[in-house]
Parts: C-alpha cells; sequence; structure tokens
C-alpha cells in the first residue's frame, strides 16, 4: 500500500519533470502541435477530428481539451501555447470586436481575419455552423404559423428564454425589435432555457443550432432573413508552427463537414453517450479521411 | 457621477438599477430566498437539534449531517432537484438546495446549546414540578438561544454566499449581476454584485452577532443582581 502510493508519488513527479523537459528541450521539428478545445462537447469532437487526421498523417499531437471558455484559451493561443484550436467566426469575431456589425458568414469570416492578433491565422471556414437561434414548440410554431423571426410580429406575450447575457445582445431584446418589430418580455433561464421552453415558462428560446435538442424535443427554428444573428461557423485557429501541410489537411476536413453532419455528431454524444475520440474516429472513416 | 469612468457609466445606465434585473429587484430576490430557505431550514433544525440535545437520542445524527454537508455540492445538489422536480418548481429547488446547507449549523447549535445545560438546572426545573415541554420551553430554549443563535449566523453567512447560484437555473438574486456581467466580460458590474453580496453577508452576520450577544447578555443578568 505504502510503496505503491510512493511510486505513485514518483511517477507524477516524473510526469512533472517530464513535461518540463520537453518544453524546452526538444527540437522544433518534433514538437508537437498542441490542440485545444473549449470545455463543450461537441468542440472537443471537432477538435478530435483534427487531432486525429493529424496522427494519421504521421504528426505529432497534443491534445489539451476542455480548456474553459474564451477568456481562459484566447490569451494561451496568443501566447502561443496552443497552435490549433476549432472556433465559431461570429462568436470569436464579438470576443475580439464586440461592436463588430457584420452578420452575414462571409462578411463575419473577413472580419474575424482581420482582427485575429499577429501569429494567428483562421483557417477555411465549415459549412457546419453552431450559432444562436430563436426556438418555439411545435405546437406553438402551428398555433401562430411560425416559420421566420418576422412571423413573431403579430403574436402578443412573447417571453424570450436565455442565458443572463443575451438580454444585453445585439440580438437579444432590443435587435428583435429594431429589425424585426417583435416585442417581446425577457427571462434569464440560464441552463434551463429548453426546458423552460418546454415546460411553457418560456415561449421562444435562444438555443445554439447544432444543439440534439432541437431535434429531440422536435423544436422549430425561426428562420432569420434579416439577420439578426451573426453567423458562426466552424474555423480553426491556427498558429504558425502549424505547416502549410498540415493545414491542407484541417482545411479538407472543414469543407467536409456539413452542418447537419455537427448535428449528427452531438446527437451520438448525448444519445449514445460515446467518446469525443470514438464519435470522430468514426466520422472520419466515413468521409474516406482515414482507415 | 455619471463621468467617473466605467464605474460612473455603468451606475448610471438604464436598468442598472431599476427592473426585473436592475440591482434593487435583484437584491430584493436574493434577501427573500435566503429567507425563505434560513426559515425552511429553522423550522426542521431547531425542533430536532432540541429533541437530540434533550434526549441524547441520535447525536450521530448532528455530527453525520455536518461531515455529510460539507460532501455534498450545492450546484450539483441544485441541478439535481431541478432535473428531479422539474423547472417549473425551481423556486423550491433552490430553497430546498440552500436549506440543506443551512441544517447542519443550525441542528448544531440547538443541539450543543440544550447539552451544555449545567445539569444542576434542568434537575431543578424538574425537581420544581416542571412538565417536559415547560422545561424545554423555559428553561432549555432560553439558555440554549445563544448558541442557537450563533448556529443561525453561521448558516446565513452560507446560505447568503450560495444564493448566488440560482440564476443558474434561471432565477434572479444578485449572482444574477455576477454571471451575466462575466458573459458580457463588463467586469464593473461583476466588481458592483460582489461588493453589495459582501456587504450584505457581512452586515447580517453582524446584525445576528448582536442579537447572539443581547441573549447572552440577558442570561448573565440575574448573576449581577446577586453581587452587591
Amino acid at each position: 500500500m505504502k510503496l505503491t502510493r510512493i511510486t505513485a508519488i514518483a511517477l507524477s513527479i516524473g510526469a512533472v519533470l517530464g513535461v518540463a523537459g520537453c518544453a524546452t528541450a526538444s527540437t522544433p521539428s518534433a514538437e508537437p502541435i498542441v490542440i485545444g478545445s473549449q470545455a463543450y462537447y461537441s468542440n472537443e469532437i471537432i477538435a478530435e477530428t483534427y487531432a486525429q487526421v493529424l496522427e494519421d498523417a504521421g504528426y505529432t499531437v497534443d491534445r489539451q481539451f476542455s480548456l474553459g471558455q474564451r477568456d481562459v484559451y484566447v490569451p494561451a493561443l496568443e501566447a502561443g501555447e496552443i497552435d490549433l484550436f476549432p472556433e465559431y467566426t461570429g462568436n470569436l469575431l464579438q470576443f475580439f470586436v464586440p461592436d463588430a456589425t457584420q452578420t452575414a458568414a462571409d462578411d463575419v469570416y473577413a472580419a474575424l481575419a482581420k482582427s485575429l492578433p499577429a501569429g494567428l491565422t483562421a483557417l477555411a471556414m465549415s459549412p457546419a455552423t453552431d450559432q444562436d437561434s430563436y426556438n418555439v414548440t411545435k405546437e406553438f410554431a402551428s398555433k401562430n404559423n411560425l416559420e421566420s423571426i418576422a412571423d413573431l410580429a403579430k403574436v402578443d406575450g412573447l417571453i424570450l428564454g436565455g442565458a443572463p447575457e443575451l438580454a444585453e445582445r445585439p440580438y437579444g431584446p432590443t435587435g428583435l425589435l429594431e429589425k424585426y418589430g417583435v416585442t417581446v418580455s425577457f427571462q434569464a433561464t440560464g441552463d434551463t432555457t429548453v426546458d423552460s421552453l418546454v415546460a411553457g415558462i418560456v415561449n421562444m428560446a435562444n438555443v445554439y443550432s447544432a444543439d440534439p435538442r432541437i431535434q429531440q424535443l422536435e423544436l422549430v427554428t425561426l428562420s432569420d432573413p434579416k439577420g439578426l444573428f451573426l453567423a458562426s461557423n466552424v474555423v480553426p485557429i491556427a498558429s504558425d508552427k502549424v505547416t502549410a501541410d498540415a493545414r491542407k489537411l484541417i482545411d479538407a476536413v472543414s469543407a467536409a463537414m456539413s452542418a447537419q453532419d455537427l448535428v449528427a455528431l452531438n446527437v451520438r454524444s448525448v444519445d449514445e453517450k460515446l467518446s469525443a475520440a470514438v464519435i470522430a474516429r468514426e466520422w472520419l472513416v466515413s468521409e474516406g479521411f482515414i482507415k | 457621477m455619471c463621468d467617473f469612468g466605467e464605474l460612473g457609466a455603468w451606475l448610471c445606465a438604464e436598468g442598472t438599477w431599476t427592473g426585473q434585473y436592475g440591482l434593487g429587484n435583484l437584491l430584493v430576490e436574493h434577501l427573500l430566498l435566503s429567507v425563505v430557505a434560513l426559515l425552511v431550514a429553522a423550522l426542521i433544525a431547531i425542533p430536532l437539534g432540541i429533541y437530540i440535545g434533550h434526549t441524547g437520542r441520535g447525536s450521530f445524527l448532528v455530527i453525520g449531517l455536518g461531515s455529510l454537508s460539507r460532501a455534498i455540492p450545492t450546484m450539483g445538489l441544485l441541478f439535481a432537484l431541478v432535473l428531479l422536480l422539474g423547472v417549473q418548481f425551481r423556486e423550491l429547488s433552490v430553497v430546498l438546495a440552500l436549506a440543506l446547507i443551512a441544517l447542519p449549523p443550525l441542528i448544531a447549535g440547538a443541539y450543543s446549546g440544550v447539552t451544555t445545560i449545567a445539569p444542576g438546572i434542568r434537575d431543578s426545573a424538574t425537581a420544581q414540578g416542571m412538565t417536559t415541554w415547560q422545561l424545554v420551553r423555559h428553561v432549555e430554549l432560553p439558555l440554549a438561544s445563544p448558541s442557537l443563535i450563533g448556529g443561525f449566523r453561521i448558516a446565513f453567512i452560507q446560505v447568503v454566499s450560495t444564493v448566488v447560484l440560482a440564476p443558474l437555473v434561471g432565477l434572479g438574486g444578485l449572482g444574477f449581476g455576477i454571471i451575466q456581467g462575466l458573459a458580457l466580460r463588463n467586469f464593473v458590474q461583476v466588481t458592483v454584485s460582489a461588493v453589495v453580496i459582501i456587504v450584505i453577508t457581512i452586515a447580517g452576520e453582524q446584525l445576528i452577532g448582536l442579537g447572539q450577544r443581547r441573549a447572552e447578555a440577558r442570561l448573565v443578568a440575574p448573576k449581577r443582581l446577586e453581587k452587591p
């Protein structure tokens, strides 16, 4: 018992020293590509597809997943501690330029490419999106004949549910009124947003478009013809350490991932409780990236 | 005052003070959730603590509950309760989760207040012909009150500082300013909300402490009469 504990301590000290040693002693060519991900299962699956494609091509990869939110990992990206990170065009643009006015996918991508700090590049964006969207229940949609956000203008007593910060976002209650003439009262529902929508505490809710529950609970996502929401396509952010060859591989993965693919990957994670590595691997195999 | 940098601008902004998510309403919600949770906990804890102290039965509960409450993560418990009871009952979930962390200090306070009463006092009360109820009501409860209020003081601090989690399940309270502020990177709002929480925690704790000292002073007073 005692011996195992001492061994464990010795091993962990060894591990710490080992990691520290790598950071200083290795040559640039053998240096692994450090891939990060948010503390968000869907983001981790995407990061895992990058990691496996690179590994398959013979690169060494160091996975630094579940790094929390932007406040935490963007400084690490800027400092060069992370080399590759799956991001979302709109949300990342908003992080660097809080008052950005672009909403269309291409405009957002162009603006993001310009606003990234030196040393970081936005690789080609993917058609897959994970962005804010307004959703209603199927019953509410058919009762009020709802297809687009504009249809809400004739509905009274709308209560919008979402994260607390939605109250102040440009696409929140203010934007709804300005762009579509839709008046809503706001209810901060935090992590219970989807449950609150189903329970009828709110009658429209801000849910990420790749959320599997939209499919599972048959929610209706209202279309956004006037571009209220910032488009947020999946986009890999790379440091200068990611070589042109590696970039080509990642670009191919981005191009192959459709919006439906991303939802399907998320559904597998939530329904089948598979690990990100397994989901990513099976998708890469089905798309012919690896065998 | 509005020119006073970011702080001034935020303090003068529309919606900072009034409205559903203004500081005024959030403060009221914060205190309301805390007080209701404390009352629910007190209704269970005080009779239970006095019963355990009076009879000596189940004193393992006091220690067991105390350690258990430190082992249960409140946030996890809160989400579990919301999932279990349904989002319609989120107020109840928050109150139950908070009451559960308030129980152990309240029970311990009532219990130790009663057990530390000198046996002679209890015996003489019984010798005078007091019934059990009279003994509890007129002797044990007053003598235990400083310790009981002390337990209340700890419970208050824990509850008031934990209500901050309520916005995670869609309720208000001053935690809203912190959670919203972090997402919007509005650190003025985060700081002001945190300071208000600290101020009401310290103010409430001092107020209860005053009550505790009053209760103690009332018990000491008869001794002074014997002295002159």
